[in-house]
């Protein structure tokens, strides 16, 4: 288990453009919004959240789109899909991984981000959990949707997956709704961490079921 | 006895058969129901004191709202015995049922939006349940994008019902979108428990068009999956007989 975890990082920590790029990526998103509205508008508090997390999926969405690509090409996936039950353990660690190198940077970015521009420390505690969780769930779901149109392009895989993320979407505007009137938000943070805990046994068992019927 | 049955209306032989001979009599029955629904709710129906005659699209946008869900429940149900139990005609029924409940949703949309006009003032706004009726519309769109990019049909028709049962998720939100987030859209007038909150008058030419709808969107699915089921079993011999 613990080699599978090195093995995965050496992969995607030898390829800088693919940890590297989306994290900048993510700076960009969140540095160019402030520029198209007026600076000084007190509006750009309300709004920031929300972009907070449509910069956060963009940036997944760009990051995962090749999760599978290169493994399917090289035959990794096969070599792990004769090995006996090592595909589940093999995509569970791969999307950490992706959490690790990925979610977690542009997450701490993020937290910066809302930090700086709300001038609250309490944004802190909104944004900082709420991001870690809902990274991890959009990696989990875009694997997902990456890992049936595998080799047909990412188009494909944002489109079938876009719609899944809908009820997370739901939770995280809740979250700010609240956070906004003063409310308590844990309940609600809780709610979203029970949701990844059920994606992260279910979505790496869907995901080596439909990559061995691709292998097939 | 039981099992046997299941294993015959399994076979896409017998499915084509039966639907063969059902078939004059579903069509022909919804259509009459659903002529009488039109004209008892479009000319006897009483205005609404509020909407004036413009509650009259109700007789088209509430049973294509009501199928857009009841479709997909059909295709998560027959995903579920297609992964389980690997009946082919369950694949079938996916891959027929997902166009006609694109259409279906994309009339409940229109409809809908042709109804704000006269009452709310405006024929779109981003509320919960306009909102989630159009990701389930994209969702039907993507089903459909996804099985047809795959050139090989056993393996579409496995993911195709995977992507159907984790969609799943959202028809429990999309049906309770109404309840749970104060919109712009009324909450659901006729539930399982409660009295309905409609007239009489009003409400049983509602359920006639609900049937007489359902009876010929079920025509419409019976169609498009003999067509599909001659595509993909056009080499085999009893389909000779039955086109």
């Amino acid at each position: 288990m613990f080699d599978l975890f090195k093995l995965e990082l050496f992969k995607l920590r030898k390829k800088l453009r693919a940890w590297l790029g989306p994290i900048l990526v993510f700076l960009l998103i969140t540095i160019s919004f402030p520029l198209t509205v007026e600076l000084a508008s007190d509006d750009l508090k309300n709004v920031f959240y929300s972009i907070l997390w449509i910069a956060s999926l963009l940036t997944v969405m760009v990051s995962v789109e090749g999760i599978f690509l290169e493994d399917y090409e090289d035959g990794t996936l096969e070599n792990f899909s004769v090995a006996n039950d090592s595909l589940f353990s093999m995509v569970l660690i791969k999307i950490f991984i992706y959490w690790l190198l990925i979610g977690i940077p542009i997450s701490l970015l993020g937290t910066f981000f809302s930090v700086s521009m709300t001038g609250e420390m309490s944004s802190f505690y909104i944004a900082l959990p709420s991001m870690l969780i809902s990274t991890y769930i959009f990696i989990n779901l875009f694997a997902l949707g990456n890992s049936l149109s595998l080799n047909k392009g990412s188009v494909l895989g944002a489109l079938i997956t876009m719609p899944l993320l809908f009820p997370i979407l739901i939770l995280l505007g809740k979250i700010v709704l609240n956070a906004n009137f003063g409310f308590e938000i844990s309940n609600l943070l809780l709610l979203m961490l029970g949701v990844l805990l059920l994606i992260i046994v279910f979505i790496p068992f869907i995901i080596s079921f439909i990559i061995r019927t691709h292998l097939e | 006895m039981l099992k046997k049955l299941y294993h015959q209306f399994a076979s896409p032989k017998t499915y084509v058969v039966l639907v063969n001979k059902m078939y004059p009599y579903i069509f022909y029955f919804s259509l009459c129901i659903y002529t009488i629904a039109l004209v008892w709710g479009l000319a006897y129906a009483p205005a609404d004191y509020m909407q004036g005659n413009s509650f009259r699209i109700m007789y088209l946008h509430v049973p294509a709202s009501f199928l857009s869900q009841s479709l997909y429940l059909v295709m998560a149900i027959a995903a579920a015995v297609f992964l389980v139990w690997k009946v082919k005609l369950a694949a079938y029924m996916i891959k027929s049922i997902a166009p006609i409940g694109a259409l279906v949703t994309f009339i409940a949309l229109v409809s809908g939006s042709i109804w704000g006009i006269p009452t709310w003032g405006t024929w779109w706004q981003w509320d919960a349940r306009i909102t989630s009726t159009l990701i389930l519309f994209i969702m039907y769109l993507g089903l459909i994008s996804l099985h047809g990019s795959f050139t090989n049909f056993e393996k579409a028709d496995k993911f195709i019902s995977v992507l159907v049962l984790v969609g799943f998720v959202n028809i429990p939100i999309i049906k309770k979108s109404v309840d749970w987030w104060s919109t712009l859209h009324q909450p659901a007038s006729i539930t399982l428990t409660n009295k309905p909150s409609i007239d009489p008058s009003m409400l049983y030419p509602l359920f006639f068009s609900m049937i007489g709808f359902s009876g010929l969107i079920i025509c419409l699915v019976i169609l498009s999956s003999k067509v599909q089921i001659f595509n993909r079993e056009g080499n085999k011999s009893w389909v000779k007989d039955h086109v």
